[in-house]
């Protein structure tokens, strides 16, 4: 008997201790509770990488990354994707078929040939692409390119390349610095080819990027996007994820003597959503979708996602 | 508006040759079309009332409306439309559907709509005709001459071959390059599989009721003359493809003549299998 009641004793002091614990949920606390959470009220958080950092921070870390890296880009990008991502490039623009290979019935001149926009494009990998296509494939000398960037590193690094390119000083080539989320000299329903390589998964806010595509692109226009994507083979994805999170954040530190950045861009691209998620946010932006909507090369590591501007929204 | 995959279509009826289970394979793809359009096939099937009764599909639930020919978007269609009016002039090529796009108030980049470029333009070519000829058969009466109990399903399979033939006429210069794209590797299966719904469309508007392996030979057989046809039509230089209509004649009597002589072979070899049996058990074998 005396056990029995030491049990119930103990089971009571028990009891009472977990009561006691646990905050008791009421409804109308909610409201207090939310606003006793300091981060959620004064400040968004968004991943850096596979950490969180308030919206106004990214977009300098970002570009301390891409600082860092502006002199080494081109070394680094052949030796992380061991040459593959000139094939890639070359695929990208050969698809999109830039320039008019049949002159415009109208003459007027402005009309004729492409406007480009290619954004975050500094090292000007996409643009000279692009321009060396129409020239020579299409035979189109009239379409221009606009590279914009939010790093100026990075346009400083293109601007130094444009030189050994003809276009340097002609009028198809300008250089622009800007926040792809937010472009006010760029105006509505003026551009023909909205490009984004290897750019959009550092953006800080990507959905306002893609609203902000849909409102300079011509009706008609297309957006077109390269950017690291899900691996869809198993085994592939875990020989590639050991590549990514080993090899690469090395070669950074061996070649280029920053690790940090590196260790940033692979995390960056686990962040990154799904082709068929991304695929979703561009139809959210008002795009129309062509086909399946995404193209995936070598196995899913990057995927090409294409959106067309309807003629009437 | 966006439709998650992008291929011509297969018909629904007659899966139940090839698929387990025919009804959820239906509805499951009738489901991807957008709903105006059933609407619209529905109202179609009502106006259509006694003549349609008589082409309805005969291993299709009545419930299920007609597919529409191919699965393109609204602005996909009204790009590729206008672009096979420059086919004559252009090919099936990037520039027919560029001045396509021009024509119809898009960009130039707007061909970027259509993944598979001048291959969109060929299978819309494809899937757009074999919606004509049906709707030369069901709305304008192409049979209605040949409607009696005598005339059989081949003479009504010539016809329709014919027919469609017919229609490639005034491309039939740009019709070789077609073909070689369609004959690329990674383009094969989506040209067998619009060849096949184009003889399955031929068979079944001839009136064709076969239920048993036949079906495959016919279908086959049917592919082998319009493909065999087209090939020959691009060297037709008579005005009124009339050795094309010859050609056709000849290939079908030849396959009528095989048919003819397949089912003798095996008329025979049935006969002497039961006489055999039969001699068998005379002899007293346990058969």
């Amino acid at each position: 008997m005396s056990s029995r009641s030491l049990w119930r004793s103990l089971n009571f002091t028990t009891q009472r201790r977990i009561a006691l614990a646990e905050t008791p949920y009421r409804c109308f606390s909610c409201s207090r509770r939310r606003l006793a959470d300091p981060r959620a009220d004064s400040e968004r958080m968004t991943h850096f990488g596979f950490t969180n950092v308030p919206e106004s921070k990214k977009e300098t870390m970002v570009s301390a990354v891409f600082s860092s890296v502006a002199s080494s880009y081109d070394t680094m990008n052949d030796l992380m994707s061991l040459g593959i991502h000139r094939l890639w490039k070359d695929h990208f623009v050969r698809s999109l078929n830039p320039g008019s290979t049949i002159t415009s019935r109208d003459p007027d001149a402005t009309e004729q040939g492409w406007n480009i926009l290619d954004i975050a494009g500094g090292t000007g990998d996409i643009a000279f692409r692009m321009l060396d296509h129409a020239t020579n494939i299409n035979h189109d000398t009239r379409t221009r390119v606009t590279i914009a960037d939010i790093n100026p590193d990075m346009l400083a690094e293109g601007k130094k390349r444009s030189l050994e390119t003809p276009y340097y000083k002609s009028d198809r080539l300008s250089f622009m610095q800007g926040n792809a989320e937010h472009m006010p000299s760029i105006p509505d329903n003026s551009v023909d080819l909205y490009t984004v390589v290897f750019g959009i998964r550092n953006f800080t806010d990507k959905q306002a990027a893609l609203v902000e595509a849909h409102r300079v692109l011509k009706p008609g226009g297309v957006f077109a996007c390269m950017e690291f994507s899900k691996v869809d083979n198993a085994l592939f994805n875990a020989v590639y994820k050991n590549w990514s999170f080993s090899a690469i954040p090395l070669i950074g530190q061996l070649v280029a003597g920053d690790r940090e950045s590196y260790q940033y861009l692979v995390e960056s691209i686990e962040k990154f959503p799904s082709q068929e998620e991304f695929r979703g946010m561009i139809q959210k932006a008002g795009f129309m979708i062509p086909g399946r909507g995404f193209e995936n090369l070598t196995g899913g590591i990057a995927a090409i996602h294409k959106g067309i501007k309807p003629l009437r929204a | 508006m966006a439709r998650p995959f992008l291929r011509p279509l297969h018909y629904c009826r007659n899966q139940i040759h090839s698929s387990s289970s025919p009804s959820s394979f239906c509805s499951a793809r009738v489901f991807l079309f957008s709903s105006r359009s059933v609407i619209l096939q529905q109202q179609h099937c009502l106006r259509g009332g006694p003549l349609l009764s008589r082409y309805r599909h005969l291993y299709h639930s009545s419930h299920h409306p007609d597919t529409p020919p191919h699965e393109y978007t609204n602005s996909q269609t009204t790009i590729l439309t206008a672009a096979l009016k420059h086919v004559p002039a252009h090919g099936f090529t990037r520039d027919a559907l560029t001045l396509g796009a021009r024509d119809t108030g898009f960009l130039d980049v707007s061909i970027q709509l259509l993944p598979r470029g001048e291959f969109d333009l060929i299978l819309f070519w494809l899937a757009s005709r074999r919606g004509l000829l049906r709707a030369a058969v069901e709305r304008n009466g192409l049979l209605r001459p040949l409607e009696s109990e005598f005339v059989s399903v081949e003479e009504k399979t010539r016809t329709l071959i014919l027919e469609r033939l017919k229609m490639n006429n005034y491309i039939r210069h740009q019709w070789q390059d077609a073909l070689a794209l369609m004959s690329l590797p990674s383009h094969i299966p989506l040209s067998l599989s619009e060849l096949h719904a184009l003889s399955s469309d031929i068979l079944y508007l001839a009136g064709d009721t076969s239920v048993d392996s036949s079906w495959y030979t016919k279908r086959l057989s049917v592919s082998a003359i319009y493909a065999s046809a087209e090939v020959i039509m691009t060297q037709d230089s008579s005005p009124d493809l009339s050795a094309t209509e010859a050609f056709v004649n000849r290939r079908i009597e030849d396959s009528k003549a095989i048919g003819d002589k397949l089912n003798s072979a095996k008329q025979c070899l049935g006969f002497m299998g039961s006489t055999a049996i039969g001699l068998g058990r005379s002899w007293g074998l346990k058969i």
